[in-house]
C-alpha cells in the first residue's frame, strides 16, 4: 500500500523527487494482487502513464523520429524537382537534404551495433565529423564545380 | 483521489472505484539498463547466442538488411565523391573524360549504371514501404510479402530502364 502512496507523487511532483527516495524501487513495481484485472487492461494503464503524467519524460527522441520521416518525404519529392528544375537551389537542397537524411540513417545505424558509454560517444562524434566533411564537400563541389545536378546528367550522358 | 485528478478512461472500464497509476518510472533509464546489460555480459564474457547463423533467413529479413546495406552504401559512396571533391586536384568533367577513356564497351557502362541506379531505386523504393509502415499500415504478413515483392520487381525494372538512358 506504502507503494501505491509513493507511486502517486510522480504526478504531483514529477519523476525527480522519486530518485532521492533511498527506498525507491529500481525495477518495475508489481501489481498486488487484490487488485484483479485483465493483464490487458493493466498494460493499457502501465502505458498510457507516460500520458496521463505529462512533462515527466522527454520528447525528444519522438521528435527526432518525426522529424527523420518527415525528412524522408522531403527528399523523395526532391528528386522529381531537381529532374525538371536542375540548378544551384536544388543543388545545396540536396546537399543538406541528403547529407541529413545519411547522418540520421548512419546514426540509427551506429545505436543498433555500438554499446557502451564510451564507444557510442566516439562513434556518434567521428559521423558528426563524417557529416560535416561531407556537407562541406558538397557545398564546394556546388560552389566550384558543376553542381549536384549537372553532375548526375553529365554522369548519364556517357 | 491520489495520483492525477483528471484521466480518460478506457471504453468498457468501470468508472466506480478511483485507481492509483499502477506504473511508475524505473530509477534508471532505458539506456543505463541497456548499457548495464552489455557490461555485465561482456564482464562475464558471456558467448552470443547464435542468431544469424541459425535462423532461417526470411524475404523481410533480407530486405531490411538489404535497405540498411544499400542506405549505408550510398551514404558512404556520397561521402567519399565530397571527400574526393575537396581533396583531388582537377574538375569534375576532367576525371569524367578520364573515366570515358577508362571503359570501353557500352555493356560495362551499361553495368556500372545498373550498378548505381539500383542500390538507389531499392533504397527509394523500400523507403516508401517503410513510410507505409510508419503511418500503420501493410503489416499484415502476406502484405509484407506483396509490398516487398513489389519494390523488389519496381527497383530491377526501374534500374534496368535508367540504364538505358
Amino acid at each position: 500500500m506504502a507503494a501505491i502512496v509513493r507511486l502517486s507523487s510522480v504526478c504531483r511532483r514529477g519523476v525527480k523527487p522519486l530518485f532521492y527516495q533511498s527506498t525507491f524501487l529500481a525495477r518495475p513495481l508489481a501489481v498486488p494482487h487484490t487488485y484483479k484485472e485483465h493483464p490487458y487492461q493493466l498494460t493499457a494503464k502501465i502505458h498510457a502513464s507516460q500520458a496521463l503524467c505529462a512533462g515527466s519524460g522527454s520528447k525528444a527522441a519522438s521528435l527526432h523520429w518525426t522529424a527523420e520521416r518527415v525528412l524522408s518525404i522531403l527528399l523523395l519529392a526532391m528528386g522529381p524537382v531537381a529532374y525538371f528544375n536542375p540548378g544551384p537551389f536544388m543543388d545545396y537542397s540536396l546537399a543538406a537534404a541528403l547529407t541529413l537524411h545519411g547522418h540520421w540513417g548512419i546514426g540509427q545505424v551506429l545505436t543498433d551495433y555500438v554499446h557502451g558509454d564510451a564507444k557510442i560517444k566516439m562513434a556518434n562524434a567521428g559521423l558528426f565529423l563524417l557529416s560535416t566533411v561531407t556537407f562541406a564537400g558538397l557545398c564546394y563541389f556546388n560552389y566550384n564545380d558543376v553542381g549536384i545536378c549537372k553532375a548526375v546528367a553529365m554522369l548519364w550522358s556517357k | 483521489a491520489p495520483g492525477c485528478s483528471r484521466r480518460p478512461r478506457r471504453p468498457g472500464t468501470s468508472n466506480t472505484a478511483p485507481h492509483p497509476n499502477y506504473a511508475a518510472p524505473m530509477g534508471t533509464t532505458a539506456k543505463e539498463e541497456m548499457n548495464k546489460f552489455w557490461a555485465k555480459n561482456a564482464k562475464l564474457n558471456r558467448p552470443m547466442s547464435p542468431h544469424l547463423t541459425i535462423y532461417k533467413w526470411s524475404v523481410p529479413m533480407m530486405m531490411s538488411i538489404t535497405h540498411r546495406g544499400t542506405g549505408v552504401g550510398l551514404s558512404g559512396a556520397i561521402s567519399a565523391f565530397a571527400l574526393a571533391a575537396l581533396v583531388l586536384p582537377g574538375n569534375y568533367p576532367y576525371y569524367l573524360d578520364l573515366i570515358h577513356s577508362l571503359y570501353i564497351g557500352p555493356y560495362l557502362i551499361g553495368l556500372a549504371k545498373f550498378g548505381i541506379a539500383f542500390p538507389v531505386s531499392y533504397h527509394t523504393y523500400n523507403g516508401i514501404r517503410h513510410l507505409w509502415w510508419d503511418i500503420g499500415k501493410g503489416f499484415k504478413i502476406p502484405e509484407v510479402y506483396r509490398t516487398g515483392y513489389t519494390v523488389i520487381a519496381l527497383s530491377v525494372i526501374t534500374s534496368i530502364a535508367v540504364a538505358f538512358l
